[in-house]
């Protein structure tokens, strides 16, 4: 998938660094079709309420547990009702938005945390480097499953509580590829320059440094946003995540378990909704890293 | 290093103590009345200071002695140890299992770059890396157990009811080593040194196993037993959907019924676990690596 | 973690064959527990599994006939009560242990002094502590004596105290008793893994009292939490009989064919408890009783019955189990009325309804729909889905706003089960009332039947006034077995192994 990448790019010379990008990403496979399920998965989240055919929490008890339309069930519920008779086409659009939700904000809390900590660890080295490494050391000993579930038992589970205990649990791969980052490219000459020049700290970081490692940024900002959802399912799977009647994908799925030896559907579809939504997040990551680092995948 | 590291995870792993309620009520079960409580509370000291509850409880850490169990009433130690063994027993599987099919993967993958073999694995460990562990789980033992009836649905009495664990639990981290793999086989691939085995007409499996994979090996190596220690971690979710009774499952449960000194002595030692793989990893990796053994 | 006992138990597992399977072939009874219980000496164990594996093992001095609910005499034969605190008791001669020692009065001495002392800790003290200590008369007499007057003495006597070899227990103790427990029972145990499995064995000496002889030799127990497992199991083969089996998943497996599925009520009930008491805030709006009602006439309880419970589920309207002793039916009834619901809220001054924090524990789906009733009528709730002792310690210390929550009465047959644990001014009272608290101390103490009835209905009568619970249904239980296995469950949910025969 990545043959594109190592196509010669003579010819392609007077092209501007995004143009360049552009042209790499389109013949990029993996990429595009990442691109393309995370963009329908995301105007599903924001649209749900115009696409969905009913209410995501109308239950109608006499109605419950219809089968799909495949499995010989009625256009009115194309994929059926779950145990509550609500509608799960509905539940579902609307789970896109909590898995997003809770992919981007986890995400986003410990990109901060672990940039701030790499950046620092990076640039400074020394003591504040150790400190750094302890933290990173720290947080690797400690089992992610077994500390999330804790905490979520302990402090009772909520939307707020499992973003925030995910958010604080997975930044240690930020941290860790962001101090090495850093540590390059501060010996590149025009940080030097900065320094020499007498630019303040927080604008070198911010000028100089951030714009060269957004890149390393993303792409781990996308494999936390997967592993994010992965494991919020996986709460809520064990009982532990976000409170019904929100419908996560992962409550869904533990919802559905319930009748998985008679009614495989009600855990199929949510299954394989987070199934290409981890799926395409991933690809579109390795993708952007292919395409920004020509030299390989790894 | 190390050993801070740990200290500071037996404080994280006892704080946890203090997140939670009343671990009396959790102690007392559905049917006990106020009087016991209130009982319990006094008998098990909950009411002195942090400090001191911690030192006492990390001293008697330090003797393999966690207290006993809210739950089962006898010495945390005893409830854990044959518990441990399963997991560690589906840990070792797992990574067996991992180790045996990431490996080959990898070596082919760099072998022939960008072959169907190649594209196969790629698409394999990303397609690998999306799947939720409970849900290929579940669907595994609808298939395997319940459709084809091959293999029990859950236990640990047999061999036959470890199989479906180490699949799920394997699976997860193949992905990771096979890249790792391909990876570090590309880079030695193109090294100087295996050019000139080349170069003298050495036989190509014999530059392949002998030259090229013992040092790509080398990271390799360290990313199993960090996984190895992952592993033990996510084997909370595979023992409770195959209810095998390990201290995976055993620590879920303990969660859900408060019993927080089995809790915290699982967290503390799947903590350690993986401290000690890492130190491992280290080890192993100077014997591979003359370069790192003279450094 | 010792090298040695890994690589056993690798060669073991290598070893084994994969099939344990064949019940009625090799005469072995394949059960699952769902949990793990904790200790099986019973006296330190308040799970259900517990007191299943105690009925088998151990006898109490009386048997409760499950099917008419009467006392009969089991290690006892014959009892008379001496005065309003003693309860004398002719014991059965001949009766062995299992490990050949004979039963006597010293037995029921050692047994319930031991229980009744705190300083020993038994995990339920209210199973015992209405004891105050027991006497011998003579080698097959004893005495009883209680703390107070205690109605309810022959039930709790025949389910949860059952009697200890003296001997062996002041040798081995309770961890002892656990590992290698010894009674007096229909089955005797052969291996014990803490927690996880258990094998009992015929016990070819039973005295043959009110239970019945053995029918199957073996029985064998698993540990199995995930009851899709379960099911899994029982679909190949693997277990011959399991119970606790959700409503859907049992009407599935009946209408696919091939298994026994039974459905037996149970003591255990579904209520709505509010904080009429203000312990979670002073103006929080369940201290209002026009809300409370509103609450009880918002509920369509025969709805989600019908829809979801389903079974032999029925709605109830007291705050017990109609299949208790005292538990007063005809009080007053709110039926599903969103309208006047609403009009009520309207004039308790929550014309707009409000948002209100809802504790639950198990059956999410029947929490869903409750709530889901609860905002028809204007009151939002925000689900907080708790573990069982997280829960009960919230209810203790703070108290909740709003909860939906379920009660077993630990299968005893009598209010005094239920209400004092709910409304007697405990730390799970939530209503704090003294006119209710009063009326069932008197029921508690009194060993009249008559007089007894009549003040816990008072007491039942003040709760639905004040519409302080909402009364939800009756729990059913749901067993499924594989068609070689026949037995017939009874409403205390105890699985009498000793009652499973082969077809």
């Amino acid at each position: 998938m990545s043959a594109t990448a190592s196509a010669p790019l003579s010819g392609k010379a007077r092209l501007t660094p995004r143009q360049r990008f552009w042209h790499r990403a389109r013949h990029h496979r993996g990429f595009v079709f990442g691109a393309v399920v995370l963009a329908t998965i995301v105007a599903v989240a924001i649209f749900a309420p115009l696409i969905a055919p009913h209410d995501p929490y109308l239950q109608v008890l006499s109605d419950r547990m219809q089968p799909p339309v495949f499995l010989g069930g009625t256009w009115h519920h194309p994929l059926g009702t779950d145990a509550l008779g609500r509608d799960y086409l509905s539940r579902l659009l609307y789970g896109a938005r909590i898995s997003l939700l809770i992919g981007l904000v986890a995400a986003t809390i410990s990109a901060v945390i672990g940039t701030t900590l790499g950046i620092l660890a990076g640039y400074f080295g020394g003591r504040v480097d150790t400190v750094v490494t302890f933290l990173i050391n720290v947080r690797l000993a400690l089992p992610v499953v077994l500390v999330a579930l804790a905490v979520v038992a302990l402090l009772g589970g909520s939307l707020t509580v499992v973003v925030s205990v995910l958010g604080l649990l997975l930044w240690d791969r930020f941290a860790v590829v962001l101090r090495s980052a850093t540590r390059q490219v501060r010996t590149i000459e025009y940080v030097a320059a900065a320094e020499v020049l007498g630019a303040s700290l927080p604008r070198i970081l911010y000028k100089d440094i951030l714009p060269n490692i957004a890149n390393h940024l993303i792409v781990i900002a996308t494999l936390e946003m997967a592993h994010a959802i992965i494991l919020e399912a996986a709460l809520s799977f064990l009982g532990l995540g976000v409170q019904p009647p929100l419908p996560s994908w992962g409550l869904m799925i533990s919802e559905g378990k319930a009748m998985l030896l008679f009614q495989s559907w009600l855990i199929t579809i949510p299954g394989v909704a987070l199934f290409l939504l981890v799926l395409a997040i991933n690809m579109f990551g390795d993708g952007i890293r292919d395409v920004t680092t020509p030299e390989g995948r790894d | 290093m190390a050993v801070l590291v740990a200290l500071t995870v037996s404080i994280i792993s006892f704080s946890l103590l203090y997140l939670s309620g009343d671990p009396a009520v959790a102690m007392a079960g559905e049917n006990a009345d106020d009087a016991a409580i209130q009982a319990i509370r006094e008998g098990y000291g909950f009411d002195r200071p942090f400090i001191v509850q911690y030192g006492d409880w990390l001293f008697s850490a330090l003797r393999g002695d966690f207290g006993e169990s809210y739950y089962f009433r006898v010495p945390v130690s005893e409830v854990i140890a044959d518990r441990l063994q399963i997991t560690m027993l589906l840990g070792l599987f797992s990574t067996s299992f991992a180790l045996v099919v990431a490996i080959p993967l990898g070596v082919a993958a760099a072998l022939w770059p960008n072959s169907i073999i190649d594209r196969a694995a790629l698409f394999l460990s990303v397609v690998g890396q999306a799947i939720p562990s409970f849900w290929f789980g579940l669907i595994l033992i609808v298939i395997f157990a319940i459709d084809l009836r091959l293999l029990p649905a859950s236990g640990s009495g047999t061999w036959a009811g470890f199989v479906l664990p180490t699949v799920v639990l394997g699976y997860y981290a193949t992905p990771a080593i096979m890249r790792l793999t391909r990876t570090g086989m590309l880079e030695v691939l193109s090294a100087d040194y295996v050019r000139t085995a080349r170069a003298k007409g050495l036989p190509a499996p014999n530059i392949v196993f002998k030259h090229a994979l013992r040092n790509a090996i080398i990271p390799v190596v360290s990313l199993a037993a960090v996984q190895m220690g992952f592993m033990l971690g996510g084997s909370v979710v595979v023992e409770s959907v195959f209810a095998l009774h390990g201290a995976g499952y055993l620590a879920w449960e303990s969660i859900s019924r408060n019993d927080l000194p089995t809790m915290q002595a699982l967290v503390l030692i799947f903590s350690m676990f993986y401290i000690a793989f890492t130190i491992l990893a280290d080890v192993v990796n100077a014997w591979l690596d003359p370069r790192l053994r003279v450094s | 973690m010792r090298l040695a006992g890994l690589s056993s138990l690798v060669a073991a597992a290598l070893l084994a064959s994969t099939s344990a399977y064949a019940g009625k072939a090799d005469d072995t009874l394949h059960v699952a527990f769902t949990k793990e219980v904790e200790n099986v000496d019973v006296y330190y164990t308040t799970a259900r599994e517990g007191l299943i594996l105690s009925h088998s093992i151990w006898d109490g001095l009386v048997h409760r006939d499950p099917a008419s609910g009467d006392y009969v005499g089991n290690l006892a034969t014959q009892w008379r009560w001496v005065d309003d605190t003693t309860l004398e008791f002719d014991l059965r001669e001949g009766v062995k242990f299992h490990n050949g020692e004979p039963f006597d009065a010293d037995d029921v001495v050692a047994t319930v002094n031991y229980v009744v002392d705190p300083k020993n800790g038994v995990k339920a003290p209210k199973n015992v502590n209405w004891m105050k200590s027991a006497e011998k008369i003579d080698q097959y007499k004893v005495r009883i004596h209680l703390a107070a007057p205690f109605p309810a003495a022959l039930e709790f006597l025949s389910s949860v105290v059952p009697m200890y070899p003296n001997e062996y227990y002041a040798k081995v103790g309770s961890t002892g008793m656990a590992k290698q427990p010894v009674g007096t029972g229909p089955y005797k145990v052969e291996s014990v893994e803490p927690g996880r499995h258990f094998v009992l064995k015929k016990n070819e000496d039973h005295f043959g009292g009110p239970k019945a002889d053995a029918a199957i030799e073996t029985v064998d127990i698993r540990t199995i939490p995930e009851i899709n497992t379960q099911l899994a199991e029982l679909a190949t083969g693997g277990l011959d009989l399991i119970w606790g089996v959700p409503t859907d998943q049992a009407q599935m497996l009946d209408a696919q064919g091939g298994f026994n599925v039974v459905n037996e009520e149970t003591m255990r009930v579904g209520y709505m408890t509010m904080d009429a008491a203000k312990r979670t805030s002073g103006d929080t709006p369940m201290a209002n009783k026009k809300v409370r009602e509103a609450i009880n006439y918002a509920i369509d309880r025969k709805g989600i019955v019908d829809a979801l419970v389903q079974g032999s589920s029925e709605v109830i309207n007291s705050a017990c189990s109609p299949i208790q002793f005292g538990c007063d039916q005809d009080v007053k009834v709110y039926d599903y009325d969103p309208e006047k619901a609403k009009k009520l809220l309207e004039e308790a001054g929550y014309g707009d309804g409000f948002s209100i924090e809802f504790y639950a524990y198990r059956d999410r789906p029947y929490a869903e729909a409750l709530m889901n009733n609860l905002a028809a009528v204007g009151i939002r709730t925000n689900l907080n889905f708790l573990q069982y002792a997280a829960l009960a310690d919230k209810v203790r210390q703070d108290g909740i706003p709003l909860g939906f929550m379920t009660w077993g009465s630990n299968s005893i047959a009598d209010v005094s089960a239920i209400l004092p644990e709910f409304f007697g001014g405990g730390g799970q009272d939530q209503s704090r009332d003294e006119e209710v608290q009063k009326a069932i101390v008197s029921g508690d103490t009194s060993i009249d039947k008559d007089a007894r009835a009549k003040s816990y209905s008072k007491a039942l009568n003040r709760i639905a006034d004040e519409a302080y619970w909402v009364p939800l249904w009756t729990y059913g239980a749901y067993y499924a077995m594989s068609q070689d296995t026949n037995f017939k469950p009874t409403s205390d949910e105890i699985v009498r192994f000793f009652d499973v025969t082969w077809n």
